[in-house]
Formats: structure tokens, C-alpha cells, sequence
């Protein structure tokens, strides 16, 4: 009953400022959880949605991180939209002047759409999952709330969701087919590049090859934040190509027990984790929860963190076909050791740069512009195969743990992980520069 | 059962050829009008039995039926005849039935029934003339009340009572964060004429198939399982060291067990590459596996050959839908009677899954000269387009040719004569199928060997209960043999002691008791 009561005040108090303070008096526990919940399945439908490979992951994490910040930027006058700032989004809803809102109410109506639409594909356990969340969810959010305040909640968090929808619907990711793998594909047959890695029939073509066409969210375009071209070809042995691949093979023989669990911890793997910007979301969660952060900052760091890593696997992408180079398995093999087996399974696409690798650096840098430089935690994030929890003294040291891992589990040479951080860094500065406070 | 094969061939072709076999669809007539239904809980399961409860040598088949009560089908065959079925009231009828096994569980000659469920499972002992009686508690079998998805028996050393494995799925009542909530496996050991307390087998991983398969020769089948990785966390296919008097035990990576993980739904067993191992299919969504002994006897160690031999099966072949596929039931056998092992999958999407085909083709991969299998479903006839799950390829009118029946989901299930020619008109091969028998309690003699020689060639086959997706069958074992009209058979038995060679000739069903020669029924 506390919270009708605080409603009912609430309510009175917005009809006569007309601002966000009674909105910001409702932000409670109800509100956080409803947010967290939709936020914890989302994650786990990342894992059991066969076409969330991590750039599929990354465009919806920042739909969902952008709505959730509207639906409460458009109710408190500290908070500044994003409509203008992100490409595509020239508009959001308003809501209606004098009526009384529930923060809870409006972001369950809000990501209740979203994730029924972003994951309609998922399997029946997903839809089975996601029904009973809206039921549950729904009563909850509403409980204890005045019959009037719930229904405008409601349709305002719909027609926010609606918006959120359509502009997504343009961005060029919006349809995935056959998995994101083309059903005909040519390889370029010049050496050094790309060949199937996989056993599979569906990998016989790369991953997502347009994705880097998409439209971005924040930065300019995919290839707004250029890197340098990879090392050139070579199966000389004295030639560079060939040391940056002998520092793989050789790497691989010689691995540590820290190293193999470096590798395990950052696998990350599609269709068995929350992939790489769900894990990074996972963190930020256990950010927010350590240092008591109140949802107004939990939503913002969200759109902005989505917003980042989105960009990151756009610009990556881009890279990745422009340069469309040979992965560490197919030039090992054929070059220096036909029985070669990497840790790590190879990722199904072209190499050059390491997405893991870009990704990570735009989310640490994120992290990093709002929680500072020497934020130390011990990623509580699922760990997969009973690998160890890791400790970090910052999001930087996470992230270049994140971007090694992969020349330790051989999939990607250093190059591809030194110049994929720079990229992404590059990228995230422009998520960095959205303006959330007025 | 005297079988006379009227059918005039033609001089069986055996060159490199693969000769296609005609099959007939004789559903509508067949007297069979089951179907698996039911929503969230029964979107995996829908199993099919396949053995004889009334002593006539045919097949009698049991299928599970989800939300509809299950059903027992008599076989009413005429030898080499359509394929007749009739439901007759059995004491088995359960709902909630997602699969069952058939195995002579108290030695009494009469087939029992192991009936996995969403809910207890229970066991049915076989009373003779296909009736049945709950026998939970007479033997000590505790059914808990979980989401049977998988079963497979073996008979431990020393052991006068099966020893068997189920496999469970999701917890039920998970039904906002479902994932990461396997529940328990179960180990039943023998406790006198019964069963112990079950024994857990955790980790568990949702498995879908279970498989005891002496995969090293070494006298002791392990416990493969498949699992499906849309619902653990941190899981893997798994193999168990199942020794007589010791706890189970996984196999480690020192031993050379590598983690796998893939949607695992079904395992199919036979010694496809002749090198006297088992090798092993495992169904999948978009990325089956066929896995090979790679490192020999000492090293459980398995290579995936199947994109290299074409026994793929990842995305339809017909019908035009590109998506990938979903196979659920797997099964060696061999179709065309021309001594090499052919592969059918039963295959359909899981519910409505838009990035997986919806129309997707059962297959059925022939066995090639190679080493490599040829996708023949569509032209065989039998690429039905319906939601499958289990199936039995089966000899069900007795003329020594294998026909098909398949359990889908929400519709009818389907079956298909082996007309016993080809597409154009060619001869299949020959054929024999034994039936084993041994005194004691393992009657059945589960976990023998069958070797067939022909010349040089031996082909080998495991005497297996489980496997394939929530059913299997247990009666007599076929064989092509080409152009041959007699080879010579033998019989490793489950101890490990090898029978006489003893020369059997084609077209006819031999009874092959320990110790005796082999008898014609």
C-alpha cells in the first residue's frame, strides 16, 4: 500500500508542476525490478535464439538500452532524449501533459513488446518464457498502482515500444536469413583470404557479410573509425605474415593453465552465452548493483553501452569483409602444421579485426567514461565449463584480457586484437558524446 | 514364422551401384491413426516401439501419444503382404507418454516395457498376447515425476536383473528461466529381482538419447548421452564408465573424451567404416555429427566425418526450404539389402521455429560403395514433410526388407512398405535376420555382437536397448547380404565368448541360440 500512496501523491504533484519530480518519486524497487528481469531474459534468449550471433546480440542490447532510457528521459526534465542524437531517431513520443505515470508500468509495457518482437523467433521455451513474464511481470508492475495511472502507463509504453520498432525496422539488420549466413556465397580464391573453417553446411559462407553496411547508431557510418590494413600475405617464412602466425602456433603449444582459462572465460561462444556484449552487459548490471546506482543512471549507461557495442560490431564488420583475411586455422594448416588445432573453435568469418576485441574495448571505454579508470570487480558474469571467475583492475584490464584470449585460443592474430581495441575505441567516443542530461 | 519370399527378381545387380529401394506409403490403410500431441512439454519425445507381444514374429508397435493416450497396435501383416494394424486394448495405455523401450526385464520370455513420460514413468511387464500390468512396485522402480526424455538397458557384469539408464529433460515448473535446470539422469541397478534407489548421474544435461555401446570392444559398453545444449549450462555430450560394482564415472579429456555440444536429440549406432567399432550418429539442429573411433581402442577419442561422407543431413534436400534442419530420430539399417549400413533421420521443426525449415525431409542416406552415403529419401518416397520425431526402420510384414513407421508430432504418424525393389524396377539384395537367445536373465542376449562373414567382408553388429529418439526395437536383427545367398554368422555374447561360425542361408528368419546351432523359424 506504501507505493499507491506514493503514487496517489505522485500523481497530484505532476498535475501541478507539470515536470519529471513526480515521476522521480515512483522510481522504486518495482521499477528496477521489472527493468532487471526483462533485461535477465533478454540475455538468456541471446543464448537460446539461434540467430543471436554476437552482432545480432549487440543491435538488439542497444534497442533495448535506448528504449529503457526514453521511456524515463521522457518523463523527467533533467534527462535529455536521445531523438536527434542517434541516426534514424528524429522522434520519440511525448507524454501527455498533466497525467500521471508509473515508472515500473511504462518499462514493462515498453520492453514486453520489444522482446516479444527483437526475439519472435526464439524457440518455444523462449515464447513459453516470455508469456509467462508478461503475465507475471505485468501484475507486478501494476500492483498497487491507481487504476488510471496504469492504463496511461501502459499506452504510453506501448507507443514508445512502437516507435522504438519502427525505427528499427530501417537499420538493414532488422531480417536475419538462413541463421545470417548467405545461401550462396563466392570466396575470393586469391590467397590469404577467407575459406570455410567449419564443418557445417550452413558456414560454408561467412557470417553477416553486409553487416557492416548497417546503419549505425551513433558514429557516422561502419567505416567512420578506419584501421590499418592487415599484414600483408605471405607463406614466406621470413616474412612478417608468417611470424604474426607463428607467434599463434606457437602461443598454442605453449599455453599456461592462466592462459587456457583466459581463453575459456572470454569464449563467449554464440548459441552458448550471452556472447560477447551480453557479457559486457552482465557486467554493467553488477556495476549498477555494487555501487547502488539509482535506474535513471542504470538506464543511461544501458543506451549507451548498447549504443557502443552496436557501433563496434557494425565498424568491425565493415573491416572484416573489406579486408575479408584468412583465419589463423587455414594458414597454420596449410603452412606450418596440417595438424593444428586451435583451443577455441573458429568463428565462421573473415578475421581481420578481432570483434571480440573491438567490441570490448568500445563497452570498457564506456564503462570507463562513467565509473572511472581504476573501477576493480570480479566478473560475476555465468562462466562457462566451470572456468574460474576473473578479477580486474579496471574495465581496460578486462577488455585486454577479453581481446588476448583470442590469439590464446588461436582464432586471431595480434594485429587483429591490437588495432580491433584502437577501433574500438575510436567507436565508442561517439557513444561517449551522446548528451543524456539536459 | 516359415517366410517364403514368392517375389521373382531379377539377377540382383551388386556392382558399385546403389540401387534405390521403392517404398509405398500405406499409412492411410494401415490401420494406424496415432499422433503425438500436446504443447510445451511434448515438443521433444514421441517415441515408437518395436517388438513382438504375441509371439507371431512380427513387430508389434506401441506408440506414445503426448497428451493423447498411448496406443498398441497388433501387427496384422500378412507375410510379404500391406502392412495391417489394428489398436487392441493392452494395459498400457498411459497419457503423458513420450517414449518406450521394449526388454525382457524378468527373463520370463515375454517383452516388457520401460514408458518414459512427462510425469512417472512406469513399467509394464509383459503378460504374453500384448497385455500388460504396471510392475513399478514389484520391482522396486521408482518412475519419479520428471520429463523422461531417454533410456537405454545393459546387463552389468555378474547381474541377473538389466541395469537401466533414463534420461530426463527441463524441470517443468522452471517456466520463466527453464535453462540451466536439468534435472536428474538415473542410474537403476539391479536389488535382487528389482531395482535399487535410483543413482544419479550428475552432472546431468538434458539428454535426448542415451546409448550403452561397447565402443572400444573392451567387454564393458559405456553410456553415451546426447544432450541438448539449448538447455544446459555448461554442458557437453557425455560417455560413463558403467562397471559392474563401481559408482559411474565420466570419461575425461586425459582418456581423450572431447567436449561436444550440439542440440543432441538422437544417437544411431553401427560399425559403418568396417573397421570393428561402433561409430555413431548423433541427430542435431543444423549440425548432426557422425563420429568415428579416431584414436583406437585405448583413447575415447571420436572424429566427425560426416560432412566429408555425406552423412550430413543438416538441411533439406527437397522440397525447396533452405533452412536448416532439425533431425530428431536416427537409425542404421540397411534398406536396400546390399550389406553396407544406410542412415534414416527423421526430421521436423521443433514447433514453428522460423530460422529452422519447416518443410524438412525425412532422409535417408544409402550406403555407398565409398564409404560415403547418398541422399535418396524423396526418391525412395519416404520424405514426408510432417513434424516427425521417432521412427523404427523394421521388417513389419516379415519379407525381409525394411519397412519405415514414423510418430509426428501433432499429426498422424506415418508408415511405408519396402516394396523389396528399386525405383527402376532393380532387385534388392539378400537378406537374413537372426534373433538371439541365451539362458539366464539376460535373455536376449543385450550387448552380443553379430558377426556375418562373406568372403573377406565381415559386417559386425551391436546388440544395443536404446538410442534413436524415445523408442527402439527388439527382435530379430537384419542383414543384407548383396548378392549372396548364404554367409556364415557367429556370435560374440555378452561375456565376451565367441560362438561357432555356423553357415545361415538367405531369406529366412534363424533362431541363433548359445551353444546350438542355428535353427530356421
Amino acid at each position: 500500500m506504501q507505493r499507491r500512496k506514493f503514487l496517489t501523491t505522485g500523481v497530484a504533484l505532476a498535475v501541478l508542476a507539470g515536470t519529471g519530480s513526480a515521476f522521480a518519486a515512483t522510481l522504486d524497487q518495482v521499477a528496477e525490478k521489472v527493468l532487471g528481469t526483462w533485461l535477465q531474459l533478454a540475455l538468456e534468449l541471446v543464448r537460446h535464439t539461434p540467430t543471436y550471433t554476437p552482432p545480432v546480440a549487440s543491435r538488439t542490447l542497444a534497442y533495448l538500452g535506448v528504449a529503457a532510457f526514453e521511456a524515463l528521459a521522457s518523463g523527467d526534465t533533467t534527462l535529455r532524449s536521445l531523438a536527434g542524437q542517434l541516426h534514424g531517431l528524429k522522434t520519440v513520443p511525448d507524454r501527455a501533459p498533466g497525467q500521471g505515470y508509473d515508472a515500473a508500468v511504462i518499462l514493462n509495457a515498453v520492453m514486453d513488446p520489444l522482446i516479444h518482437d527483437l526475439f519472435s523467433n526464439t524457440g518455444p521455451t523462449g515464447q513459453h518464457a516470455i508469456e509467462t513474464l508478461t503475465r507475471r511481470l505485468a501484475s507486478q508492475a501494476a500492483a498497487d498502482v491507481a487504476a488510471d495511472v496504469v492504463a496511461a502507463s501502459r499506452s504510453y509504453g506501448y507507443t514508445l515500444a512502437k516507435a522504438v520498432l519502427e525505427w528499427s525496422r530501417t537499420d538493414g539488420g532488422a531480417s536475419i536469413d538462413n541463421l545470417g549466413f548467405p545461401v550462396s556465397y563466392t570466396s575470393n580464391p586469391a590467397p590469404g583470404h577467407w575459406v570455410p573453417t567449419s564443418k557445417i553446411v550452413l558456414q560454408q559462407a561467412p557470417l553477416l557479410p553486409l553487416w557492416g553496411k548497417n546503419r549505425a547508431f551513433a558514429m557516422p557510418s561502419g567505416d567512420s573509425c578506419t584501421l590499418p590494413p592487415p599484414t600483408a600475405y605471405s607463406e614466406d617464412k621470413g616474412s612478417d605474415f608468417y611470424v604474426q602466425a607463428m607467434e599463434v602456433y606457437t602461443t598454442s603449444q605453449n599455453l599456461t593453465d592462466e592462459q587456457r582459462s583466459v581463453a575459456r572465460f572470454w569464449s563467449d561462444d554464440a548459441m552458448l552465452s550471452y556472447t560477447p556484449p551480453g557479457h559486457w552487459i552482465a557486467i554493467l548490471g553488477q556495476v549498477v548493483a555494487e555501487k547502488g546506482l539509482d535506474l535513471t543512471a542504470h538506464v543511461e549507461a544501458l543506451a549507451r553501452m548498447g549504443v557502443a557495442m552496436a557501433d563496434a560490431f557494425i565498424g568491425c564488420w565493415a573491416a572484416k569483409y573489406q579486408y575479408d583475411l584468412i583465419r589463423p586455422i587455414t594458414y597454420i594448416k596449410k603452412v606450418i602444421d596440417p595438424k593444428w588445432e586451435p583451443m577455441l573453435n573458429t568463428p565462421p568469418f573473415p578475421e581481420y579485426p578481432s570483434g571480440h576485441s573491438t567490441q570490448s574495448a568500445a563497452a570498457a571505454s564506456v564503462l570507463t567514461s562513467l565509473y572511472g579508470a581504476d573501477y576493480g570487480f570480479t566478473d560475476q558474469s555465468p562462466a562457462p565449463d566451470g572456468v574460474p571467475q576473473r578479477t580486474f583492475t579496471s574495465f581496460q584490464a578486462a577488455a585486454d584480457e577479453a581481446a588476448i584470449s583470442r590469439l590464446y585460443g588461436g582464432i586471431h592474430f595480434r594485429p587483429a586484437i591490437e588495432n580491433g581495441q584502437a577501433q574500438g575505441r575510436c567507436i565508442a567516443a561517439y557513444a561517449i558524446a551522446l548528451k543524456t542530461r539536459v | 514364422m516359415r517366410l517364403i519370399l514368392l517375389a521373382v527378381l531379377a539377377g540382383p545387380a551388386f556392382a558399385d551401384d546403389v540401387v534405390i529401394p521403392k517404398f509405398i506409403d500405406e499409412t492411410e490403410t494401415s490401420g494406424i491413426t496415432s499422433a503425438y500431441k500436446g504443447d510445451w512439454e511434448f515438443m521433444t519425445g514421441g517415441g515408437v516401439a518395436a517388438f513382438d507381444c504375441n509371439g507371431d514374429g512380427k513387430p508389434d508397435l506401441f506408440m506414445a501419444g503426448g497428451t493423447d493416450k498411448s496406443t498398441l497396435y497388433r501387427n496384422d501383416s500378412a507375410t510379404g503382404g500391406g502392412l495391417k494394424f489394428t489398436a487392441v486394448p493392452s494395459g498400457a495405455e498411459l497419457d503423458r507418454v513420450t517414449g518406450a523401450y521394449p526388454l525382457d526385464i524378468d527373463a520370463d520370455g515375454i517383452l516388457d516395457l520401460v514408458i518414459l513420460r512427462s510425469g512417472e514413468d512406469v513399467i509394464m511387464q509383459g503378460e504374453g498376447q500384448c497385455k500388460f500390468h504396471r510392475a513399478n512396485e514389484a520391482w522396486g522402480f521408482d518412475g519419479r515425476d520428471l520429463w523422461s526424455t531417454s533410456f537405454s538397458a545393459t546387463w552389468e557384469k555378474g547381474q541377473d536383473w538389466p541395469t537401466l539408464a533414463i534420461g530426463t529433460y527441463i524441470d517443468r515448473t522452471q517456466d520463466a528461466f527453464p535453462w540451466g535446470t536439468c534435472t536428474e539422469n538415473a542410474l537403476y541397478r539391479p536389488k535382487g529381482k528389482g531395482f535399487d534407489t535410483p543413482l544419479a548421474l550428475n552432472p546431468s544435461y538434458c539428454s535426448l538419447s542415451m546409448l550403452f555401446s561397447d565402443w572400444n570392444r573392451s567387454g564393458t559398453p559405456s553410456l553415451r548421452v546426447s544432450n541438448d545444449r539449448e538447455y544446459y549450462k555448461g554442458g557437453t555430450e557425455q560417455m560413463w564408465h558403467v562397471e559392474a560394482g563401481k559408482p559411474p564415472a565420466l570419461y575425461t579429456a586425459a582418456e581423450g573424451w572431447k567436449p561436444l555440444k550440439i542440440w543432441g536429440m538422437g544417437i544411431a549406432s553401427a560399425d559403418v567404416n568396417g573397421d570393428g567399432y561402433p561409430d555413431y550418429f548423433m541427430t542435431s539442429m543444423a549440425d548432426s555429427k557422425l563420429q568415428v573411433l579416431a584414436g583406437g581402442a585405448d583413447k575415447a577419442a571420436f572424429k566427425d566425418v560426416a560432412f566429408a561422407d555425406h552423412g550430413i543431413a543438416q538441411r533439406p534436400y527437397a522440397g525447396g526450404d533452405l533452412r536448416p534442419s532439425t533431425g530428431w530420430h536416427a537409425e542404421f539399417q540397411d534398406v536396400n539389402n546390399d550389406g553396407r549400413q544406410d542412415l534414416f533421420v527423421a526430421k521436423g521443426n521443433v514447433s514453428a521455429m522460423p530460422d529452422f525449415a519447416a518443410m524438412d525431409p525425412n532422409n535417408l542416406m544409402l550406403g555407398q560403395a565409398d564409404g560415403t552415403f547418398m541422399e535418396a529419401g524423396d526418391k525412395a518416397g519416404v520424405a514426408s514433410f510432417r513434424q516427425s520425431r521417432g521412427a523404427s526402420v523394421v521388417d513389419l510384414n516379415g519379407d525381409g526388407q525394411m519397412d519405415i513407421v514414423v510418430v509426428n508430432r501433432n499429426v498422424g504418424a506415418q508408415v511405408w512398405r519396402n516394396s523389396g525393389a528399386g525405383i527402376g524396377g532393380e532387385s534388392l539384395g539378400h537378406w537374413l535376420q537372426l534373433a538371439l537367445h541365451e539362458d539366464g536373465s539376460n535373455r536376449d542376449a543385450i550387448g552380443s555382437w553379430i558377426e556375418l562373414r562373406q568372403g573377406e567382408k565381415l559386417q559386425r553388429r551391436e546388440i544395443t536397448s536404446g538410442g534413436g529418439h524415445a523408442g527402439g526395437q527388439l527382435g530379430w536383427w537384419h542383414f543384407g547380404l548383396g548378392a549372396d545367398i548364404a554367409a556364415e554368422v557367429r556370435v560374440v555374447w555378452p561375456d565376451g565368448m565367441a560362438g561357432d561360425w555356423a553357415k545361415v542361408d538367405a531369406e529366412g528368419f534363424d533362431d541363433l541360440t548359445r551353444g546350438k546351432v542355428p535353427v530356421k523359424r
